[in-house]
């Protein structure tokens, strides 16, 4: 290929890559340095908690997960009954309440003298109610807190596959006389194992990294435990080692996942031989149960936190009056462009690069450096850090230059710089995967029509991935938005979003007062989960 | 110091060790000149057009345009630099334009050149009117690439590259199109190398012929000289358009094959008397004769418009092809007797 050399689009996508990989390589580095005495009682005391407690939570929110994403994405897909073109998009809306304002949710309404026992007053007058209303809270708690909050996961790419199955495969298992169970369990399901799999890792990957909604509950995992020991033990070597333990968990799922898949077969959208499924109608109490099995989903993942926060948010207005509306807002979208614009613009760049070389080199360092999204973000806050203080340390120290830390560590800057981090696979292969629309004979004809490198990427990539570069921007929003730990640890002094306001009311016992800003960020993330949900369905 | 219009010295092609053309050598010595490239799938044809494109690069020898070397193993000038446009064969057209502004990416280029084609006439001839608003997911295939071909033509490059340019093309339409090609590209003197697997496109569009095969430019030559006149068996075996047979050389004129006894003619190359060789038989050089005594059994008979091509089997078990008129007088089944004219006279004898 003749541009297999190297230039400026080369050793920017070169020096893109390493700089999303600083993080994970200073996480592995970590494990062979010396931690504070902390360290060992953890290894002989919380460690097997932390990792059993996250061993079981996963599990727990896999399972959740699954029957719920699964459950709806089939009744969409594949039947017709009053309510479920709305639901199709509906049931995405989930996306717009993170875990951790679930969590708020669940404990307001079920908690002793909570909205449950208001409702029940207000319905059958005075009682002891508090002792019939179920709790959820602990490990229960935070296993259904977060499983409403991600089964979105799994519904979107089952869907997706589900929609994209061909008439044929349904038709076959008619030819071969199965029964609907049948053709469920042996050819609709296993056909869409990869996307269900898909789903269900980033499901395992969101719950790992899971901050907010296990601090709220108590419940010691390895994410909490990394935050203790930088926050209260100040052994950011440790919180490292605990980071590499998790990441190992993390690579284990994926492990585990390839060798089960083997070299089985799946079907491709984009392979040829798709022909529209014919839906089938539902009637009578097939159609009731459908309505409703959707709508409590629907409900309860969306519905139930919306109007919990919105009724406290009404009862208790004072929170929201104390509330700095504007600051919050301008700050979260100051957040939202900058991450927005920075990371689109350095996905386009390092993938133009890629594309150019089509270097093997430059693509496994892409897909190395883009593991980062399966890093929970406390730990590539850590990270940050931890490469921040080295780097001044070390090489600033060295040359005898100003201190670089406060540029990096409490500013925008560096808080962008690790939503950069965070949030660059999502950005890098939103890139790519409309990149991949593009055959590389419209880049030669291009050239050959006499336009040059930057030209080409000007006139016909841009115009042509502007749809991508908007859905992209807007699943950054969203994501940034809805953002906790990273935004806590890196933020300036006194730079509040909705997601830390909420949090620090929240920590602060103040549910009530976290009411409000959780409303706000959760209207916010619907409107633009909304305007992407033609997409999000679509693809 | 080069004279011809493009020179490739001693070129190898090479998109991957599979995929290889070695050492070529090639030239056509005016502008205006169209040539032809023939050979199987999979063999390096398109690899040739994108290196001489700028597309790839090469290791050794040189490509020569203008007299100017715009590829060897230490220069190498930018695709967009070479004025050569490329027709892709798979569909190239930018997905985001409609078959129009795709067009008109190609007339944006060389705008000053005298002799101009307008966008409406390269539409018109390549019947692109109905599809011109169209997008290129809303066309068929073999639209997409002509109105890849019509962007190409448009910007009236210094050689034109042109990949299977109507191997998706409607048959209806083919032969017009090829014939108005030729006619666009022979007005406007642009230089074109075509890449085909079709030998009658080949020979009519290109007024020289290369057949590449086994990692290798066989021959290169006028269509004429590479139909009849083939340099190795491996060209007859690709053009498939006759058999070798054996026969052993009687005289200065004459051989002798045990089926078909003398057959007589001017052999393209000396043989000495006795010489056992394989001569060439092209289903033209025998003809039919009902009042023959030489029959041979009819053992298939395929019906091509024009003519007939029958195929005999001699006592030694060889299958020969023989054009017959499609309006000869009367046809002959399968199994049938089937009488060739004797004596055999072949214009030019090929032996190998």
């Amino acid at each position: 290929m003749y541009l297999r050399k190297i230039n400026i689009w080369y050793l920017s996508s070169f020096f893109i890559s390493i700089a999303v990989a600083i993080p994970i390589i200073t996480v592995f580095s970590s494990f062979f340095e010396s931690t504070s005495n902390y360290s060992d009682i953890i290894k002989n005391t919380f460690l097997y908690d932390y990792i059993f407690n996250s061993l079981s939570l996963l599990l727990g929110v896999l399972f959740l997960t699954f029957v719920i994403g699964v459950s709806c994405a089939y009744l969409v897909s594949f039947y017709k009954f009053t309510g479920s073109n709305f639901f199709k998009w509906a049931l995405i809306l989930s996306f717009a309440v993170p875990a951790y304002i679930y969590a708020y949710s669940l404990t307001a309404f079920f908690e002793n003298y909570g909205t449950a026992f208001t409702i029940l007053k207000s319905l059958f007058g005075e009682g002891n109610y508090n002792s019939q209303i179920p709790k959820f809270d602990g490990m229960f708690g935070a296993i259904v807190a977060i499983s409403f909050s991600l089964f979105g996961y799994v519904y979107v790419l089952t869907r997706a596959s589900f929609h994209y199955q061909s008439q044929n495969l349904i038709e076959l298992g008619k030819n071969l006389g199965f029964s609907k169970q049948k053709s469920f369990f042996k050819i609709i399901l296993p056909s869409a194992r990869p996307a269900i799999v898909a789903g269900l890792s980033l499901v395992a990957m969101e719950t790992l990294s899971d901050f907010g909604s296990v601090s709220f509950f108590g419940i010691s995992t390895l994410t909490t435990g990394i935050y203790n020991a930088w926050i209260s033990f100040d052994d950011l070597a440790l919180a490292n080692q605990l980071s590499f333990y998790l990441l190992i968990f993390i690579l284990g799922l994926f492990v585990i996942e390839n060798l089960s898949r083997k070299k089985a077969q799946y079907h491709s959208p984009t392979k040829g031989g798709f022909k529209k499924k014919s839906l089938t109608t539902l009637h009578g109490y097939k159609a009731i149960l459908a309505f409703s099995f959707c709508f409590l989903i629907f409900f309860i993942s969306f519905l139930f936190p919306v109007l919990q926060m919105l009724y406290w948010t009404i009862i208790f207005p004072k929170h929201l009056i104390d509330l700095d509306l504007i600051s919050l807002f301008s700050n979260t979208i100051i957040l939202v462009l900058l991450s927005s614009f920075v990371l689109i613009s350095f996905a386009f760049i390092s993938n133009y690069g890629n594309r150019l070389s089509r270097s093997k080199f430059l693509e496994i360092l892409t897909t190395f450096s883009i593991s980062g999204y399966a890093i929970p973000g406390i730990i590539l806050a850590v990270a940050f850090i931890t490469f921040i203080s080295w780097f001044d340390n070390n090489i600033i120290n060295f040359f005898e230059l100003k201190n670089i830390k406060s540029i990096f560590i409490g500013s925008i800057l560096g808080l962008v710089i690790v939503y950069f981090i965070r949030f660059y696979s999502l950005a890098s292969n939103g890139i790519k995967s409309g990149y991949l629309k593009i055959s590389y004979s419209i880049d030669e004809s291009a050239y050959l029509l006499g336009y040059s490198k930057f030209k080409t990427f000007k006139n016909i990539h841009l115009p042509y991935l502007k749809n991508s570069i908007l859905l992209i921007g807007i699943l950054i929003s969203i994501e940034v938005i809805k953002e906790l730990p990273i935004t806590l640890i890196m933020r300036p002094f006194n730079f509040e979003t909705f997601a830390t306001q909420a949090y620090i009311y929240a920590s602060q016992d103040l549910l009530e007062a976290a009411a409000a800003p959780s409303l706000f960020l959760i209207l916010i993330a619907s409107f633009f989960i909304l305007i992407t949900s033609r997409y999000i369905l679509k693809d | 110091m080069a004279q011809n219009f493009l020179e490739i010295e001693n070129v190898t092609f090479a998109a991957s060790d599979k995929n290889k053309v070695n050492n070529v050598s090639l030239n056509i010595e005016n502008e205006g000149d169209i040539i032809c490239l023939l050979g199987p799938s999979g063999i390096g044809k398109t690899t040739i057009l994108r290196t001489i494109a700028g597309l790839e690069k090469i290791q050794s020898g040189r490509i020569s345009l203008k007299n100017k070397t715009i590829s060897s193993k230490d220069v190498h000038v930018e695709p967009e630099n070479r004025n050569i446009s490329l027709a892709f064969q798979d569909n190239s057209l930018f997905p985001h334009y409609n078959v129009l502004q795709n067009i008109e990416f190609g007339a944006e280029r060389n705008i000053k050149k005298k002799k101009n084609l307008t966008i409406n006439e390269v539409i018109k001839f390549l019947h692109l009117d109905h599809v011109k608003d169209k997008f290129p997911h809303q066309i068929s295939s073999g639209e997409a690439q002509r109105a890849a071909l019509a962007r190409a033509l448009l910007s009236k490059p210094d050689l034109l590259l042109l990949d299977e340019p109507l191997s998706n093309v409607d048959q209806s339409f083919k032969e017009e199109i090829q014939v108005k090609l030729k006619q666009v590209l022979t007005d406007l003197k642009i230089t074109t190398i075509i890449v085909t697997h079709d030998s009658y496109e080949a020979f009519y569009l290109g007024s020289k012929c290369g057949i590449i095969l086994d990692s290798q430019l066989k021959q290169y030559d006028d269509p004429y000289n590479v139909y009849h006149f083939p340099n190795s068996v491996e060209v007859v075996n690709f053009l498939n358009r006759g058999i070798l047979i054996p026969a052993k050389v009687t005289g200065e004129n004459s051989l002798e094959n045990e089926d078909l006894g003398t057959i007589n003619g001017n052999f393209t190359k000396h043989y000495p008397k006795g010489s056992d060789v394989q001569l060439l038989l092209q289903p033209e050089d025998l003809e039919h004769d009902d009042q023959s005594n030489l029959k041979l059994e009819v053992v298939d008979r395929k019906f091509r418009g024009t003519n007939f091509i029958y195929t005999l089997k001699t006592g030694n078990d060889l299958l020969i092809p023989v054009f017959v008129h499609s309006h000869h007088m009367h046809q002959h089944e399968v199994d049938e007797k089937f009488g060739i004219k004797r004596p055999i006279n072949i214009d030019h004898i090929v032996c190998f």
